[in-house]
């Protein structure tokens, strides 16, 4: 066993060069940080410049297993891989003028974004426990660091020890459930779980408990969601952005191949109403708690722990046809979430201070691209027909529905109901209240606006052709190990 | 270009209100003279766009015409499926009509945000079109939805004063019917799926398919509930006279003249076929709301001080009587219904106008703000003599062909009490209308103020005299309509009877 970590072979190096580009390019930042200053301005570009690298090696990866089976690039790793790349230049992008708003365009933010996501693409790509877990805690220290940020704000040094604890906490638990695996099985990699008989033993039920516990952190899923809305609020705004949609998709993987592998016949019933009892919570909570809410972030939070309940509802499905329809969820979800963050960068001038909607009246005048992106990505979020969003939930409803889970669509349109309520009330001041303050929102960037273009064109683009992605998600969702027939 | 015109001419009429809407996103936003302008120029193109649907459309066919069909989601059977039967045919030259009217009215009376209030109406435009024309289920609720955005920001942005309220109201209502039909429609597409190996949304597939019991039951009242909302049926009114008061006027004509009509229309097209099993069992309970919402729409239109607001709880009552006509379920009272549609698009986009224009002079709607105005606005006065007329049913205009072919037929079916019942809310409703008529323009002069009111200008005139002339000619000839109606309606109830008889076999 111990040879293959000591030998590396070609074929293992290639399979890695998309994370070596990542790393390479956030020690590229910080040693320009520390010996030539002057160069700040490049930052988001060789930052730019390291994701594109690690996509473009990611996509000419040669396919199969690595690292004597640890290491996987599939169809399905290259998706998420993929999505999870989206994620991270729409949040450089936004990035860079908000640190300069902000007057704190340090080179620790990139280093740490591409750190961060560098984990969650180990996360993806990890066929064994003690790899996702090493991806898990490099996200988890890097976006710690970016809670924190903004160091003399007393928001910011909170929403970072808070996360810490929290997330030190969903670490703890996701170590246990390993720990456990490992003792039931003899091995650390998940297709060693897939062994008769396995399933049955409570060292395995304990320890998917486990497993369950910490990704639900992960995906701020309730009751594991209680960090999310005071981390949103005290985190630069491009961080939540990225760190609202790719490690919860990661999380959710993650949990798909593990329990694809334990339960290869179908996932016992006693599991799938635990599920199905936190998708029903998650998404009954965040979507009331978000009515009460008066700032921008929080209220995104709440409803980002709606969208995770939705999306739960994929994984009491299982199966390929459940994951396909959580990767063309998450899809959606990413161009509408990062969107709504990206808006919410773009229309607030003082980024240190809390971000009340209320300041957004009149936004739709005055910065009338911005809110116009920002009213559609809700409009999304709440799945009106024609964007992403609808597209998302017609899937999930659609996989549901076949799997004869009809209280749990029940449960989930309702909530959508609920949901229009909060995101309504946002458009409403965005366009129908006249403004309060004297100070108009500031001037879009280019980089703002390409962000938010993006975002825009991807809405419209899975809302009104989403023919093609379902297509994509379902040949990357067949890769699954174990996945059933 | 000739071949475009011929083979896809509905989707140029459904899409070419967006397309307007999309150029316009390009202007800046100073340009308001030019936006209202290619607003209406837009609208009007599209109207032109239409009436070949009218001259071309076959009449001896019950079947749908202008199909055409593009695969859209192939790998579950979801398709751009358009085509158009009698029914639809005249909604969509109902809406093409009603759209450049609402716009023209708008065009001295909207200066708030008008790029944006262009965008909106010709977004709504294509929503309204699309609903209309869409034999795909998927594709229908993709319309159906688009429909509430621009709606909501007409009433939110250029509303009234309570606004906000009518507009949350107005969306939480559809949205929450309209969500169980979601369900409902993924549900029929996997029954299908299941029953024959295949995927498909399209509607006539999804005819095919039966059901019994209490599934049936469940999924009717799925659709049945999406639609009630929008009529609306009895109790489900509620949002009703709060979106329309608060409504801008341009938004209530659309609102009155097809989007009420849409919930009469899906019902036809979709919730009867679909399940006439349960149809049937329920159509007395749809007559009996409807003869409700009659008298009530009627008693509290009497009691009312507003103008709009009178004029919106006519509509209830109106509505109802269209509801009477569909739980009848004779050719003649279907067909009645159809009719009356339309003559209600037109009666009372009309009345909607016009009270928009005495609003946009004096500010007020109360109607003890007015009286005998007659005098000082003539034209104004009588335009809306002639549109209260054709909303009470007076012989030799278009209302009285709808209402009598409605009484007729629901007299023959076997619920004859519905039309004793509904017979007095058509004498109820002249009597609140003529009142209104009497006590704004002829009752003894009251205010001084009143004094100094303009009579109609030549914009508003053009608007409201298009509505009249055709009120005229629904009224002299109803047979150009009901001869492209009763092929359409016959060819419902033939399948709604061929499947009826399908599903008693076990």
């Amino acid at each position: 066993m111990t040879e293959h970590f000591v030998h590396f072979t070609h074929a293992d190096l290639l399979s890695i060069a998309p994370e070596i580009a990542l790393a390479a390019a956030g020690c590229l930042i910080l040693l320009i940080e520390g010996f030539a200053p002057a160069l700040r301005r490049w930052f988001a570009t060789i930052a730019l410049g390291g994701i594109a690298g690690s996509l473009y090696f990611l996509v000419n990866a040669p396919p199969g297993t690595t690292f004597g089976g640890r290491y996987d690039t599939s169809p399905l790793t290259v998706f998420v891989g993929l999505f999870l790349g989206a994620a991270a230049v729409l949040a450089l992008l936004v990035a860079r003028p908000y640190l300069e708003r902000s007057g704190e365009e340090r080179g620790e933010f990139y280093a740490l974004l591409l750190w961060g996501h560098l984990g969650v693409c180990l996360m993806t790509r990890g066929l064994d426990l003690l790899i996702i877990f090493i991806g898990l805690e490099t996200l988890s220290l890097s976006f710690y660091v970016l809670a924190g940020f903004f160091r003399r704000v007393a928001a910011s040094s909170e929403a970072g020890l808070k996360y810490f604890l929290t997330g030190a906490f969903g670490s703890a638990f996701t170590l246990y459930g390993v720990a456990l695996l490992f003792g039931a099985s003899g091995g650390t990699r998940i297709d060693e779980l897939a062994r008769p008989g396995l399933a049955d033993s409570s060292a395995v039920t304990f320890g998917l408990l486990f497993l369950l516990v910490g990704f639900g952190f992960k995906m701020s899923l309730a009751p594991f969601h209680a960090w999310a809305p005071d981390v949103y609020q005290g985190m630069p705004t491009p961080a939540v952005a990225y760190l609202s949609v790719a490690p919860k998709g990661a999380a959710l993987l993650v949990l798909f191949r593990v329990f694809s592998a334990v339960f290869e016949n179908g996932m016992p019933d006693r599991f799938r109403a635990g599920i199905a009892a936190l998708a029903i919570l998650s998404m009954t909570l965040g979507n009331v708690v978000a009515l009460a809410q008066r700032d921008a972030k929080r209220l995104l939070a709440y409803s980002g722990i709606a969208q995770m309940g939705y999306v739960t509802i994929a994984l009491v499905v299982f199966g390929r046809e459940g994951l396909a329809a959580a990767l063309v969820f998450f899809c959606a979800y990413l161009v509408s979430n990062v969107g709504a963050f990206a808006a919410v960068s773009a229309l607030y001038r003082d980024e240190t201070k809390p971000h009340p909607i209320a300041m957004l009246a009149g936004a739709g005048r005055r910065a009338p691209f911005a809110a116009a992106v920002f009213a559609l990505c809700l409009f999304s979020l709440a799945g009106i027909p024609a964007t992403a969003g609808f597209i998302g939930k017609f899937f999930l409803f659609k996989a549901a529905l076949e799997k004869g889970l009809y209280t749990l669509a029940l449960i989930g349109v309702a909530n959508s109901l609920v949901s229009i309520g909060y995101y309504l009330k946002v458009v409403y001041i965005l366009y129908m209240r006249d403004p309060v303050e004297t100070e108009a929102p500031p001037v879009l960037a280019p980089a703002d606006r390409l962000a938010l273009a993006l975002c825009a064109a991807g809405i419209f683009a899975i809302g009104v052709f989403p023919s093609t992605l379902w297509e994509v998600a379902r040949r990357a969702a067949a890769t699954l190990p174990f996945g059933g027939p | 270009m000739d071949a475009l015109l011929r083979d896809h001419l509905l989707t140029l009429v459904v899409f070419l209100p967006a397309a307007g809407a999309a150029l316009l996103l390009f202007f800046p936003h100073s340009a308001r003279i030019a936006a209202r302008n290619v607003a209406l120029g837009v609208s009007l193109v599209a109207l032109a766009a239409s009436l070949p649907l009218w001259t071309r459309f076959a009449l001896d066919q019950g079947g749908f015409q202008f199909r055409e069909k593009i695969a859209w989601i192939p790998q579950l059977g979801i398709s751009y499926a358009i085509g158009i039967d009698g029914i639809s045919l005249l909604l969509v030259l109902l809406t093409t009509v009603l759209t450049p009217v609402s716009l023209l009215f708008s065009l001295t009376h909207v200066e708030k945000e008008v790029r944006g209030f262009s965008i909106a109406f010709l977004v709504l435009e294509t929503g309204m079109l699309g609903s209309l024309v869409a034999l795909d289920l998927a594709l229908f609720y993709v319309f159906w939805e688009v429909m509430l955005v621009p709606m909501y920001f007409i009433i939110g942005i250029w509303g009234g004063p309570r606004r906000i309220y009518a507009s949350m109201k107005f969306f939480l209502f559809t949205m929450a019917g309209s969500l169980l039909m979601f369900l409902a429609i993924l549900f029929l597409a996997i029954r299908y799926h299941a029953a024959t190996g295949g995927w498909s949304f399209a509607l006539e597939d999804l005819y095919r398919l039966t059901f019994t019991g209490s599934t049936e039951t469940l999924l009717f009242l799925a659709f049945a509930l999406a639609f009630a909302i929008k009529v609306p049926v009895f109790p489900l009114h509620t949002w009703l006279p709060d979106a329309h008061t608060e409504a801008p006027t341009a938004g209530s004509i659309i609102l009155a003249g097809v989007l009420l009509k849409l919930g009469v229309y899906g019902y036809l097209r979709f919730a009867l076929p679909l399940f006439p099993g349960a149809a049937m069992r329920f159509a007395p309970w749809l007559g009996v709301l409807g003869v409700i919402g009659v008298v009530y729409g009627a008693l509290v239109a009497w009691a009312q001080h507003d103008m709009k607001r009178l004029v919106a709880y006519s509509s209830v009552s109106h509505l109802g009587l269209v509801v009477i006509g569909v739980g009848a379920f004779t050719t003649m009272s279907l067909s009645g219904s159809v009719l009356q549609m339309i003559n209600h698009g037109l009666s009372t986009g009309a009345l909607f106008l016009l009270v928009g224009v005495l609003y946009e002079r004096r500010h007020t709607r109360e109607i003890d703000a007015y009286g005998g105005v007659a005098a000082v606005v003539p034209v104004t006065t009588a335009l809306f003599l002639i549109a209260t007329l054709s909303s009470i049913g007076l012989p030799g205009l278009n209302g009285f062909v709808g209402e009598f072919t409605i009484l007729l037929g629901t007299w023959l079916s076997p619920h004859r009490w519905w039309a004793i019942a509904a017979a007095t809310g058509v004498i109820l409703s002249a009597v609140y209308m003529l009142t209104l008529v009497q006590r704004v323009f002829w009752s003894p002069f009251a205010h001084e103020e009143n004094r100094k009111l303009t009579d109609v200008r030549p914009s508003e005139f053009i608007a409201a005299a298009t509505l009249v002339v055709l009120m005229v000619w629904i009224g002299v000839r109803p047979n150009d309509l009901l001869d492209r109606i009763r092929p359409a309606v016959e060819s419902l109830q033939k399948s709604v009877a061929a499947k009826q008889i399908a599903e008693a076999q076990p």
